[in-house]
């Protein structure tokens, strides 16, 4: 993993000087939406990844973050640089509420009691009607004045480079917390949690930092969502977006920081370019996704990882030569 | 006091329903573990196969039936020997994804190749609804209770009374040790998932004679299909007919006096409390955590 941290640093300078390459704003557009991507896949991945458990509501935490930005920025005037914080900070509560519950459970249950959270949350945001318009949804949230003022291209630009501001925000916490006592106690539970809970780690607590963390960094990719697509309804509880993440997250490889953000990158342009399949868009999705699990089960960056391996086990005679000779 | 009468065999009915779409996940998720999202689109893929034996064929109900929950079953067969064994033992995320993948394309294939109307099968009982007292209730309704009940029970006898459903208790419980006296474990896996894949499509079928088929249903019945095994206990057949009507009443009288906005949280909530609470569900006997 030595090349991790200059991958990523490789790919925030490709972020940053990839907007003046290109001007066409249908292009930023997909770009845009990429970075919120790769913000959800990432902090997803942070779950999947190192705590190793699968969650299947983390549209709970992108949503909250979502109608948070919205109801702040439409009720309370606040601008885009209060709401998308608030918005990570009020997930990232939710996140403590939520993994303080679900946490105790593991593998299957773990699974399904995630699910029924998002799709309890996506109920009450389709029937409290006087908090959240119901399924009519909070339309106009506000862009930031600087957009409107900047034209179509020049509002795709101060777009992206907000979206790339919390890519690179969002992967530094992240990368920050692998690397933290938290993040490495979280992989030795994943890897064998009774030797971890045997050197003093406590599965739950370690747990409860990464899914904090996780929930914040979805919180700010829905308040970010809320505030480009300037409509939010119920739909962003759905399990669609759900999918998506997953997809992400398992064909660019769990457990590396750089996987996600590659997957991420590929499934939106993928499902961009499958537009010209038209009604069968969906259904070739869907095949592509069984070929990645049976045949690269392990993402792109297992792919990646291959030659690596294959190096090393020329070298491994030479180690066992060395152990086998007498001390 | 009539109106809740009412509610009472509504409630019963759409209980009988929902344990009986659970049946098959009861086998694939409960006893497999496998976390099968494409559990809704094989009851889905029942009801149009149905559709299409029936409403375009011709065939009577009864051929129809049969037909279809054989050609379930070799697919469940081959998606088991063809896909889920090859990512079996990689944890949940393989199988998750496998399954949601199956689920896009099956789902998406359908609705290209039949279109996004509802496909209704000819039901095989007709006639006037029927009054006990002040509840309303209608044959065919009554019919697909008895049927269900007729599929929990033959399912129920395959898994604890024949010599193949020995060895899939034993594979489940231990397939290190099944396969060490004997059992090719892996013919035993397919043929469970076979089984459950074929209690889908039959549940499908017989509720597309009810309402309708459509393609789009699938992600609904899954989602319920879980609730329903969790709630009655991973596995136990007794426990997902339980859940099931469990499931069925608190829907009917919630949606009757509290509001019918709201019907489809009671699952949800209940789902987390009794992982939270009782997490062997309700009707579980054996020690099996659920």
């Amino acid at each position: 993993m030595t090349g991790e941290r200059s991958s990523l640093l490789f790919v925030l300078v490709l972020a940053a000087v990839f907007p003046f390459a290109v001007q066409n704003p249908y292009i930023l557009h997909l770009a845009v939406i990429a970075g919120i991507y790769v913000v959800l896949a990432t902090s997803l991945n942070l779950i999947v990844g190192y705590v190793g458990e699968f969650s299947l509501g983390h549209t709970a935490f992108f949503g909250i973050g979502a109608y948070a930005a919205a109801l702040l920025s439409t009720a309370a005037g606040l601008p885009i640089w209060l709401t998308v914080p608030l918005a990570g900070l009020l997930a990232g509560l939710f996140g403590i509420v939520i993994g303080a519950i679900t946490l105790r459970l593991q593998g299957p249950y773990f699974v399904i009691v995630t699910l029924a959270f998002a799709e309890v949350l996506r109920i009450v945001a389709t029937n409290w009607i006087g908090l959240t318009n119901g399924p009519m949804g909070i339309a106009g949230v506000p862009q930031p004045a600087s957009v409107a003022a900047a034209g179509i291209v020049g509002g795709k630009q101060i777009y992206y480079f907000m979206a790339a501001g919390m890519v690179a925000v969002s992967l530094y916490l992240a990368w920050r917390l692998v690397r933290s006592n938290s993040g490495r106690a979280a992989v030795a539970v994943r890897e064998n949690r009774f030797v971890a809970q045997s050197i003093g780690v406590d599965p739950f607590l370690t747990a409860m930092h990464v899914f904090t963390l996780s929930a914040v960094l979805a919180g700010f990719a829905g308040g970010f969502y809320a505030h480009y697509v300037s409509f939010v309804g119920p739909e962003v509880f759905r399990f669609s977006f759900m999918a998506s993440m997953i997809i992400m997250v398992l064909m660019g490889g769990k457990g590396t920081l750089l996987g996600p953000v590659l997957g991420a990158v590929i499934v939106v342009g993928l499902e961009e370019y499958l537009r010209q399949a038209q009604e069968l868009r969906l259904t070739l999705f869907g095949l592509i996704v069984m070929a990645v699990v049976l045949f690269a089960p392990n993402g792109l960056m297992g792919l990646l990882a291959r030659r690596p391996a294959w190096l090393a086990r020329r070298a491994a005679p030479a180690l066992v030569s060395n152990q086998g000779e007498p001390a | 006091m009539n109106l809740a009468l009412q509610f009472l065999a509504n409630g019963l009915v759409t209980g009988a329903f929902y344990a009986l779409s659970a049946l098959g996940l009861t086998l694939i998720f409960g006893l497999m573990r496998v976390v099968n999202f494409a559990h809704g689109e094989f009851f889905m893929l029942g009801g149009v196969l149905g559709w299409v034996a029936t409403a375009v064929l011709g065939l009577d109900f009864a051929t129809a039936f049969v037909l279809v929950v054989a050609a379930m079953g070799v697919l469940g067969w081959l998606v088991d020997r063809f896909m889920i064994e090859r990512v079996r033992g990689h944890g949940e995320e393989s199988t998750i994804l496998l399954t949601i993948g199956l689920s896009i394309f099956l789902a998406n294939a359908t609705l290209y190749l039949a279109g996004p109307a509802p496909m209704k099968v000819p039901a095989p009982l007709t006639g006037k609804p029927l009054f006990l007292g002040p509840v309303v209730l209608t044959k065919s309704r009554l019919a697909a209770v008895a049927v269900s009940v007729v599929l929990v029970l033959g399912a129920y006898l395959v898994i604890h009374r024949t010599r193949i459903g020995r060895a899939m208790r034993a594979t489940f419980q231990d397939a290190m040790a099944a396969k060490l006296s004997g059992i090719r474990t892996e013919r035993i896996f397919a043929a469970t998932f076979a089984l459950g894949t074929m209690l889908a499509a039959s549940a499908g079928m017989l509720l597309a004679s009810i309402y309708s088929a459509q393609a789009s249903v699938g992600g609904l019945v899954s989602l319920k299909a879980f609730v329903v095994v969790i709630l009655g206990g991973m596995g136990s057949f007794p426990g997902a007919i339980a859940g099931g009507l469990i499931l069925g009443l608190s829907e009917a009288f919630w949606g009757g006096y509290v509001s019918t906005g709201t019907v489809d949280i009671v699952g949800f909530v209940m789902v987390i409390l009794i992982l939270l609470f009782r997490p062997r569900g309700l009707f579980s006997l054996n020690a099996q955590r659920a």
